[in-house]
């Protein structure tokens, strides 16, 4: 491979590089909020943009650089997705910061670093890649989940967040250290064991049960969520929509090369313990969704149940792989526009006051006490729960479709009840938000236009995308074609 | 298979799941924070005698290096969770985690 092709394939990486060091020198020179905030968009844009340049360098398929990272036109696709949803972030963070906090310009630092972090993940294709990328993501969130250093929930929930992940990290590399010994491989490619010796097989299987705890503690999926709801409680709205969307999608990413390359559900045993997984994580956070009563939790355990149906996509690429990529990549998108909207809406109308918003009845008339706002909470919603004309719809429809084609009747069901369950507590906060509102509620006044800007944004995403899907759906296609699949 | 190794390599794992159980139950049982973080570290040292313990059996320098990339991990990480620490003491005025309770429901 020339050296010219492997940097222009890895011109996005540069690019944000370059503009993280430039706001890293920038906030050390001179604290100015709007400049970092200007430099921050401006980076991620230019690394948006950057692909477009980058993509004619693929040519064939894929461009490898050492043994570490294989970047194609499905890496891409994630990268795009990962820095719009930054990009987001970085607006409505923009102004929770500017009303709330002190110290504002490390905040774009961290999301910067996080969002390189997360565009390593999907080119990775080696344990160590894996791994350097998890941890950038990790280490730059649990900052960014304490941020506001005054305020105590938040500072709970990124401790708890940092000493639940890093057991996680531990489990993961653990997995990897015998997947290791069993091989003699660390690339994805070569990591089942080569020589067929038993102990080889023991190895490979112990390591990967390890292997798959880390990754199910990283994607929050039953047994091993019990932090999510904590630490998307207390982390400030913004973050936690950064957290729920970026890192959980950096991860699936990953996860998807190392189950395509290294044919590890070839293993039945694997497969299994993943059906098991996606089935209970499907029903038992939709179940525990349903007791809640704070809006944040709620998103939370819905959170994990959708983590679960993800797990679908996963499943099937052992016997399609391309309707595995497509599957996960149109599901992503419509999970991140929706989650990033609900959790956009609680930011925004909760940048007034002292305490987050909180509970449910606290939205309640929310579209008559501020229309933008409840419009684009009630979208997101119905999407969540699957309701046709919005993006969520189309994504359900797929999984469902992927299932059939692989022929997965159980975890289907678990599909059809978790969502029946889902869309009880989904509508419970549409209809909340359309009641009339007490007379003593006062209207929502004083929001930011920005912050209400990007909302409409993302609803609008929502409606036209669960409207008209097939532009989508055709790029979705041509690129996993494109990356030989 | 290359075997530069003179104690058995089951022996070494058995030694680094052990390790790695203490510091899961350490992170399990303890409240205080400091004590959690130890145990989380114990782990950490866990996966670099597995990862040393792997790159020995094929003879290769990789599980060497991961070994450096997991002390800087653990290096990374407990500098931020060190400066968290820091905060909670001040905020709540005890390392006992089970006392912040802030979040439940």
């Amino acid at each position: 491979m020339k050296l010219a092709t492997m940097f222009q394939a890895g011109l996005p990486y540069l690019v944000l590089t370059g503009g993280l060091l430039v706001v890293m020198i920038g906030v050390a020179i001179k604290r100015t909020h709007a400049v970092a905030a200007v430099l921050t968009i401006a980076t991620l844009i230019a690394t948006t943009l950057s692909h477009i340049v980058a993509y004619s360098a693929l040519g064939d398929g894929a461009v490898q650089i050492d043994s570490m990272f294989k970047i194609d036109g499905i890496a891409y696709l994630f990268n795009i997705l990962f820095l719009l949803a930054a990009l987001v972030v970085a607006f409505l963070g923009s102004e929770f910061l500017n009303r709330r906090i002190r110290f504002k310009e490390e905040f774009y630092l961290l999301l910067l670093c996080a969002t390189l972090g997360s565009l390593v993940l999907p080119a990775a294709v080696h344990f160590a890649s894996l791994i350097l990328g998890l941890e950038i993501v990790g280490i730059s969130l649990y900052a960014m989940i304490a941020y506001p250093e005054k305020a105590r929930p938040p500072l709970e929930a990124g401790l708890k967040y940092l000493v639940l992940s890093g057991v996680g990290s531990t489990a993961l590399l653990f997995g990897m250290a015998m997947i290791y010994a069993g091989s003699g491989s660390m690339e994805f490619a070569n990591s089942l064991p080569s020589d067929g010796s038993m102990e080889g097989q023991y190895f490979y299987l112990i390591g990967n049960a390890f292997f798959w705890s880390g990754i199910a503690f990283k994607l929050s999926l039953v047994p091993f969520h019990i932090w999510t709801p904590d630490v998307y409680h207390g982390a400030p709205s913004i973050v936690t929509g950064f957290l729920a969307t970026v890192s959980k999608g950096a991860v699936f990413a990953v996860v998807f090369r190392y189950a395509i390359e290294g044919n590890v559900l070839d293993s039945g045993n694997v497969q299994f313990a993943l059906s098991v997984i996606a089935c209970i994580s499907m029903v038992i956070g939709n179940l525990l969704a349903l007791l809640q009563t704070n809006l944040k939790r709620l998103l939370a355990y819905s959170s994990i149940a959708h983590m679960g149906y993800l797990l679908i996509a996963l499943l099937v690429v052992e016997s399609n792989s391309a309707l595995g990529y497509e599957t996960v990549i149109l599901y992503l998108v419509g999970y991140f526009l929706m989650t990033l909207a609900a959790f956009g809406v609680v930011s925004v109308l909760s940048m007034n006051q002292e305490q987050e918003l909180e509970t449910i009845d606290s939205i309640g008339g929310l579209l008559w006490r501020q229309p933008i706002a409840g419009a684009v909470l009630i979208v997101s919603a119905i999407s969540l729960a699957g309701i046709p004309l919005t993006i969520g719809f189309f994504a359900k429809y797929y999984l469902f479709y992927a299932g059939i084609d692989g022929g997965m009747w159980t975890l289907i069901g678990a599909l059809v009840v978790g969502s029946a369950i889902g869309i009880y507590y989904y509508l419970r906060i549409v209809f909340t938000a359309i009641k009339r509102p007490l007379d003593d509620a006062e209207a929502m006044t004083g929001l930011p236009w920005t912050g209400l800007g990007i909302l409409v944004v993302l609803g609008l995403c929502i409606l036209a995308l669960g409207i008209y899907p097939t532009n989508l759906i055709d790029l979705i296609q041509n690129v996993v074609q494109a990356s030989g699949f | 298979m290359t075997t530069a190794l003179s104690i058995p390599l089951e022996h070494v794992f058995f030694l680094a799941i052990i390790l790695f159980l203490i510091g899961a139950f350490g992170v399990l049982i303890r409240r205080n924070i400091i004590f959690m973080l130890l145990s989380l570290e114990i782990m950490m040292n866990a996966c670099g005698l597995a990862f040393v313990a792997a790159g020995a059996r094929w003879a290769e320098p990789d599980g060497q290096i991961m070994f450096m990339f997991i002390l800087a991990l653990a290096a990374a990480e407990v500098a931020v969770a060190l400066g968290l620490v820091v905060q909670f003491a001040r905020r709540f005025e005890t390392l006992d985690i089970d006392r912040a309770e802030e979040l439940n429901g």
